[in-house]
């Protein structure tokens, strides 16, 4: 049973990991929380619908595409609306984020309903993994959120944007002093995050439904796991999240699940008052 | 003579709503060195930072041999071979000494690209390779200026432009980074320098240009200012601008 | 006709004085307050549960109801007192918001749940007979409206009012006021707080009815359109502020005769999209509001400028 329930809060985690991960990238680079990032999972996610089950194309081929497709709407979005408001500050653009969400989750509303709607794929049984019940769902989420990982880690730690990337989050005006172009790294940010949340709606949409305030729901414990992590740190939005999801887990043992989501609450009021820069930030002089 | 690498006409800049270079005009003749120095707020960092393209300026011409780079953006003059060393947050503290080093590589377009580091850069600074992975903002601060220094050099830039670069540093490091400076010019790169560090800056200087409330008073010779009995009075404007070639 | 503005102007009071407890939290404040839609449900909750359950009068249950937002608006403050930077405040009342949102869901002991609550009392329901009714309500919300407003002013003047706004325009000023600063962030989210309760019970008493889907996020969209349209840290400027978004929302209901073809579930939706359009050009095109400030309070262009220098600072203290 314990197991179990870790092994739940194990799949939870990095299934907050991915959005954990694009929210904390984003505000490196961009110095503002995104509350966009839950209407932006419902959308993407909506996406691979309409291309696996109604235009037929298999789930891995649709995902695939909706998140490259995905990560050029990002830049749109960003474009759109972000960077007429990049001067003006943190709380214009969270604002405006907040907007930007509404307006998301009401367009997949305005096009799909409220209904909840599922993937056309093959449906497996669930197996045993000793004494770990684990169903293929589960098992696709922490494959492909390692894979993601992996690859998330090689491009931060081995190429020349990701240095970039990290550059600008460290120090974004000496990063123009170093001859890195701001708008490019924005763009190549907004890019990665959007495919991350395109990958982190489809697996959420196949684990439990796919509805219109599907990725709203997940926006309180996706900020949960960025700033316990420690805003802007990659390595924390991960180790952030799978506390999180355990702990969530875990607390349904002894409370009821309906608050679940009380838990990266609490969480995140004790990140505050002990170590607002979270695990890995650092002490944070305000802009 | 020399015709200047960087010529400044004119330049107005700040922050809010006043100026706080009010007309700045100067020339950093190709091939020496230009020590910048002036009491506090007298826009000796404000002109460093205008003339990096990290603020506009408002009225005036910045010209890089011969051409006007007023509308480049700051990533692009570094291309065009101005390169900036801050006073403050002038490394990437949470990337490594070597990641730093790269990321100037791969972003300032120097010469010879994504070559590995040469030799001679690194001859410079012989306390670098051993801290190779060591993060950037666990560095002393001597160790760091160095990292600053070394990174801006890896654009082989035309023009070095230094913000105050001995502030905080012990005797030994400022020394050093003097040293590295005047081997740097040595091989033909342009320096532009703010120093509170008067004297010793302007020992391996050829020009000295004092500012003061966001203009010009004085351009000089470095070492007929050194002869000056009061320096004080420089930073005070007592003394008329007088326009004397080096 | 009359009727429909009586009642919508009834609807532009109590949205006002939401408005304004946002104003006073953020505009005068600088503290954001993204669970603004929970504050506002456990006003309603409040009211009508003292009412329903307590039997208390409509005065009473509505005193209580701003006393119960404004405690909880203390708490949150005080929990978060070590945390001035805005985002993580925002993230925060986010979450307290979206918990409120579950308990409102969940507790179908005391709130019913989805069903809501029915039949909630309302000031002089009794004594006074349903056609002329909604004069009454009308003229009890411009009271309490234009009470709000006064207070505000007053709290402005005062010096209370001083400290208000120097912990809004500069932290680090602020800061070395220390503790009394805290302090003042709390009171300053409890009056808000209170302000919310009394827009919540006033929200009861309007429907008669209310259950959770009345207190969706949307909720903060509105209030942040109508504190910005109306100019942020205006105190009349809500008032046109909120009246704007009203006659947005109302004007976007006559969409279903336009576009015929569009059923219910979708007109709602388009709504709140066109709200959240709105927002954002508002947002973009006009920060201050439509309003012309005589005196400059804080804009949101130069929170801009004031990071700017910052960040020039961060690069090079010294001049």
């Amino acid at each position: 049973m314990f197991g179990q329930t870790l092994f739940n809060g194990a799949v939870t985690g990095v299934m907050i990991a991915l959005p954990a991960l694009a929210v904390t990238l984003l505000f490196g680079v961009l110095k503002f929380p995104n509350f966009a990032v839950g209407g932006m999972m419902t959308v993407a996610a909506y996406m691979v619908f309409a291309l696996n089950a109604q235009l037929g194309w298999p789930l891995v081929v649709a995902a695939a595409a909706s998140a490259v497709l995905f990560g050029g709407v990002t830049i749109a979005l960003d474009h759109v609306t972000f960077r007429p408001l990049r001067e003006r500050g943190g709380i214009t653009l969270m604002v405006a984020s907040l907007g930007l969400g509404f307006i998301l989750e009401n367009v997949a509303r305005f096009f799909y309903g409220s209904a909840a709607r599922s993937f056309t794929y093959e449906l497996a049984r669930p197996f045993r993994f000793f004494d770990v019940r684990m169903n293929r769902e589960q098992a696709i989420a922490m494959l492909v959120s390692a894979i993601a990982m992996g690859a998330m880690y090689f491009l931060l730690k081995r190429t020349p944007i990701g240095r970039a990337m990290r550059a600008v989050t460290d120090n974004p005006l000496l990063a123009l002093a170093r001859g890195i172009e701001s708008p490019h790294v924005i763009r190549c940010t907004n890019f990665i995050a959007g495919v991350l949340l395109a990958v982190a709606g489809v697996l959420v949409a196949m684990d439990r439904a796919l509805e219109p305030p599907m990725g709203s729901n997940y926006l309180v414990s996706v900020f949960a796991a960025a700033v316990l992590g420690g805003l802007g740190s990659p390595l924390g939005a991960f180790i952030g999240a799978i506390i999180i999801g355990v702990a969530s887990e875990l607390s349904t043992l002894a409370i009821s699940p309906n608050y679940r989501i009380g838990v990266p609450l609490v969480v995140l009021a004790l990140i505050l008052v002990f170590r607002p820069q979270g695990l890995f930030g650092q002490p944070y002089i305000r802009r | 003579m020399n015709a200047p690498v960087l010529s400044v006409h004119g330049v107005h800049a700040g922050y809010g709503a006043g100026d706080i270079l009010k007309g700045v005009d100067l020339d950093l003749p190709r091939g020496t060195i230009l020590t910048l120095i002036g009491p506090n707020g007298s826009g000796k960092s404000t002109l460093i930072k205008t003339l990096a393209g990290l603020l506009p300026a408002r009225q005036g011409e910045i010209v890089l041999e011969g051409r006007r780079v007023n509308e480049l953006s700051a990533p692009k003059r570094v291309r065009a071979g101005v390169s900036y060393v801050p006073q403050e947050y002038n490394i990437f503290r949470n990337l490594t000494v070597l990641e730093n080093l790269r990321l100037a590589q791969e972003f300032m377009g120097g010469v010879r690209g994504r070559t590995p580091l040469r030799d001679e850069l690194l001859g410079l600074f012989p306390d670098l390779p051993g801290k190779f992975k060591a993060l950037a903002g666990n560095l002393s601060g001597g160790e760091r200026q160095m990292l600053a220094l070394a990174c801006a050099l890896t654009a082989e830039p035309k023009v070095l432009m230094l913000d105050e670069p001995s502030a905080g540093l012990s005797p030994k490091y400022t020394t050093d980074i003097f040293e590295a400076v005047k081997k740097v010019n040595a091989r033909g790169v342009s320096v532009l320098m703010v120093e509170q560090n008067a004297i010793e800056a302007l020992r391996i200087s050829n020009t000295c240009v004092v500012l003061a409330n966001g203009r010009v008073r004085l351009n000089a010779a470095a070492d007929k200012v050194l002869e000056m009995r009061d320096l004080q009075s420089l930073y005070f404007g007592d003394v008329r601008a007088e326009a004397t070639a080096s | 006709m009359i009727s429909f503005l009586i009642l919508m102007t009834t609807v532009v009071c109590f949205s006002a004085i939401l408005a304004a407890g946002l104003n006073f939290q953020w505009g005068s404040g600088g503290m954001v307050n993204f669970g603004l839609a929970g504050f506002y449900s456990l006003g309603a909750y409040a009211c009508a549960l003292l009412m329903l359950k307590a039997g208390a009068n409509t005065f009473i249950a509505a005193v209580g109801a701003m006393a119960i937002v404004a405690a909880l608006s203390a708490l949150v403050a005080l929990v978060t007192m070590r945390v001035t930077e805005e985002d993580y405040f925002a993230i925060v009342t986010l979450g307290v918001g979206e918990m409120l949102r579950l308990v409102s869901l969940n507790e179908d002991w005391l709130t019913k749940g989805a069903l809501g609550l029915a039949g909630i009392p309302r000031p002089f329901g009794d004594a006074v007979a349903p056609e002329h009714y909604q004069y009454v309500l009308l003229a009890i919300s411009l009271a309490l409206l234009a009470g709000t407003v006064c207070v505000l002013q007053l709290i402005a003047r005062s010096p209370f009012g001083r400290i208000v706004r120097a912990v809004r325009e500069d932290d680090v000023v602020a800061a070395t006021l220390g503790k009394y600063v805290l302090w003042a962030r709390v009171r300053i989210f409890a009056i808000g707080g209170a302000l919310i309760g009394l827009a919540g019970s006033l929200h009861a008493f309007y429907y008669q009815y209310i259950d959770p889907t009345q207190f969706s996020y949307i909720v903060i969209a509105y209030a942040f359109m109508a504190v910005i349209a109306g100019g942020r840290g205006s105190n009349f400027g809500v008032i046109w502020g909120a009246a704007f978004v009203m006659v947005l929302l109302e004007g976007s209901r006559f969409l279903k005769d336009l576009i015929p073809a569009l059923d219910a579930a979708q007109l709602a939706s388009l709504r709140i999209i066109i709200i959240g359009v709105g927002l954002i050009l508002l947002l973009i095109y006009r920060p201050h509001g439509f309003l012309r400030e005589h005196r400059l309070e804080i804009d949101l262009e130069r929170e801009g400028s004031r990071s700017g220098e910052r960040q020039g600072q961060a690069a090079a203290p010294s001049l």
